[in-house]
């Protein structure tokens, strides 16, 4: 459905252009088509990492989103995440209801989660968010196990329902994941031309120009993050749906870092090949490299520096001649 | 519940948190004076003293080595040193640059870090304690080991120490100047990246010293020490994050707090209660509970 939005409006427009093709849209388009004909080919444990990378890309958006139009760090994401994937699962033990009814439930209580959690600091610099954000990685496993009525303690919850009766399981777990992730992007496609993009990006660049026009920093940094914890709560729906299980083993303090990897891989790049070789990296490494256990730390780690470091190369070649800065 | 009853509970509650107050704030001392010089939030303060105090049982315990406890301090201090040198020439081209580039380098340096820990030592928990005699007596309801003084005369050295430091000496002026005035400094042919460096440097000692005194009261694995900086990271912005006397007081005034709540309410939510003390000092105090006491000098 999404898709073949995607291909109509590219359709028109490249007719409004006199038919001179735009090689970046196809093969965006390529890269939706192939994606969609994977399941004829791939087996059933890559369509079921497949589906958890179409998730993980999503809530790496979530925090690429934050990078770009806030400027900030989170590495408490996780937190939203798993706001998300547990009202999936707590919904369907409580009321027996499915996904159609938890994921905007779970979009929902992400939002205002995000509100609640930006308002404090919202008229102070990026770093307090950053700390606070730590401080929300740390206590989410010990939120999850407290609340052992609700969350299933260690052993976390099951997620049974279909979404739509009667397609196999794997199938619908990939084709949600990825229809949901291809209209998010499109989404955030449209939102960078948006008024309401255009004003949060003012609000970051140029705070003083913003003001003038009735645009408050704190009202930007209020609600970009509100946002983006609402983009990651849906993530977190749709990895609890794909993975078909919840449990305090996937929320730990280092889940909340990872999203910040993947996106830093990403370049904080919001496009769906960018979110996609985050969401790969953070969900593919771990499986692959599940015998070199403790190097993933530390791949990550080198990733980190590697990519923050040559993402500011311009100022590398400036720093060394002089051997000091500015 | 009777007045003498309360009393008595209350007392050693407010004597252990002193005390783990004071090793809270010379954790949180160390990133205050990294963020003061370098605007930079360090995300890997915990991981390396986690490092330094897993060298220090590495070397004294004979699992690597079996040297003395001091000179494995030493030998952990010297390492840490290292890569604290190391991890701040890796940031050094973006320091000035950008904040949050920075801050996200700190977090791929603790990631290493924590790897390595993970690697050479394993998950394993194992316990480290502090060579002094165990002794103690009791004072009225509140009982006094030599643990406790050993950390208050750590800490009360450690903290007089840096005051001279900033307070008396050339290398304390210049730091107090670049934390007002980054390019006031620069103008006057002040070498920044050398203040950056002490202040990374004392970091690092501060972390460990932080690290070794807290590990006795618990275990050491990979993770306890890392997540003791939440404690460091509560205490730094209850004393408004840059300012070091607020860490001081700040890493105190957790510590009691942090004590009171989980023998009043809810032992097993120790991070949450931490959580939400960050959001309201935030919220209510954005500059620190000690704004006002103590204004925004040093």
């Amino acid at each position: 459905m999404a898709v073949s939005d995607l291909a109509q409006t590219s359709k028109a427009e490249l007719s409004v252009r006199g038919g001179r093709v735009d090689a970046a849209r196809l093969s965006m388009l390529a890269l939706v088509a192939i994606l969609l004909l994977a399941p004829l080919l791939a087996g059933g444990f890559l369509l079921y990492s497949l589906s958890l990378c179409f998730a993980n890309a999503l809530a790496v958006l979530s925090v690429s989103m934050l990078v770009r139009y806030g400027g900030e760090v989170s590495i408490g994401h996780s937190f939203f995440v798993a706001l998300g994937a547990y009202a999936v699962a707590i919904v369907e033990h409580r009321l027996g209801l499915s996904i159609v009814v938890s994921l905007p439930l779970a979009i929902l209580l992400g939002a205002g989660a995000g509100f609640v959690f930006a308002f404090p600091s919202r008229r102070l610099s990026g770093i307090y968010l950053a700390v606070a954000t730590m401080a929300l990685a740390l206590a989410l496993p010990e939120i999850l196990i407290g609340f052992e009525k609700f969350t299933g303690g260690f052993e976390g919850l099951y997620i049974a329902q279909d979404l739509i009766p009667g397609i196999p399981k794997a199938l619908q777990r990939y084709y949600v994941a990825l229809g949901v992730l291809v209209i998010v992007c499109l989404a955030l496609a449209h939102f960078r031309k948006s008024a309401q993009g255009l004003a949060l990006l003012m609000a970051q660049a140029q705070p003083r120009a913003a003001e003038a026009m009735g645009i408050t920093r704190s009202w930007a940094r209020i609600s970009i993050f509100t946002l983006s914890a609402a983009l990651a709560s849906l993530a977190g729906a749709l990895t609890g749906f794909a993975s078909s299980t919840v449990s305090p083993n996937s929320f730990t303090f280092f889940s909340g870092v990872f999203l910040l990897v993947g996106s830093v891989v990403s370049l904080n790049r919001l496009s769906l090949p960018a979110a996609l070789v985050g969401g790969a990296f953070i969900t593919l490494v771990p499986t692959y490299l599940a015998q070199a256990g403790d190097w993933v730390p530390i791949l990550y780690g080198v990733a980190l520096v590697v990519v923050t470091l040559v993402a500011n190369a311009g100022d590398l070649r400036r720093f060394l001649p002089r051997g000091r800065g500015r | 519940m009777s007045v003498a009853g309360f009393i008595r509970d209350v007392l050693p509650l407010l004597w252990s948190g002193l005390i783990s107050g004071c090793l809270y704030g010379v954790g949180a001392l160390g990133l205050v004076m990294v963020f003061k010089s370098s605007r930079v939030v360090n995300f890997s303060h915990g991981n390396l003293a986690c490092l330094g105090a897993f060298v220090v049982y590495g070397f004294s315990s004979g699992s690597l080595l079996s040297l003395s406890w001091g000179s494995a301090v030493a030998l952990a201090l010297g390492i840490a040193c290292a890569v604290a040198v190391v991890s701040y020439v890796l940031i050094a081209p973006i320091v000035f640059k950008s904040d949050l580039a920075s801050t996200i380098a700190t977090l791929g340096v603790g990631l290493i870090l924590q790897g390595a820990v993970q690697l050479v030592f394993g998950a394993d928990i194992v316990n480290l304690d502090l060579p002094v005699p165990r002794l103690s007596f009791s004072l009225d309801a509140i009982r006094i080991s030599s643990y406790d003084l050993a950390v208050l005369v750590v800490t009360l050295a450690i903290v007089g120490g840096l005051f001279v430091i900033i307070e008396r000496t050339k290398l304390g002026v210049a730091f107090r100047a670049v934390s007002t005035n980054p390019f006031a400094c620069e103008v006057c042919g002040l070498n920044l990246r050398s203040v950056h460096l002490f202040s990374w440097l004392a970091g690092a000692v501060l972390g460990l010293v932080a690290a070794l005194l807290i590990v006795p009261t618990t275990f050491l694995s990979s993770t306890t020490v890392p997540s003791f900086m939440l404690q460091a990271f509560t205490a730094a912005v209850v004393g408004g994050f840059s300012s070091l006397p607020g860490a001081a007081v700040g890493g105190i005034l957790v510590g009691i707090a942090m004590n009171l709540f989980s023998f009043y309410v809810a032992p097993e939510f120790m991070n949450t209660f931490l959580l939400g003390v960050i959001l309201l000092t935030l919220n209510f105090f954005p500059n620190g509970l000690l704004e006002r006491a103590i204004g925004g000098r040093v």
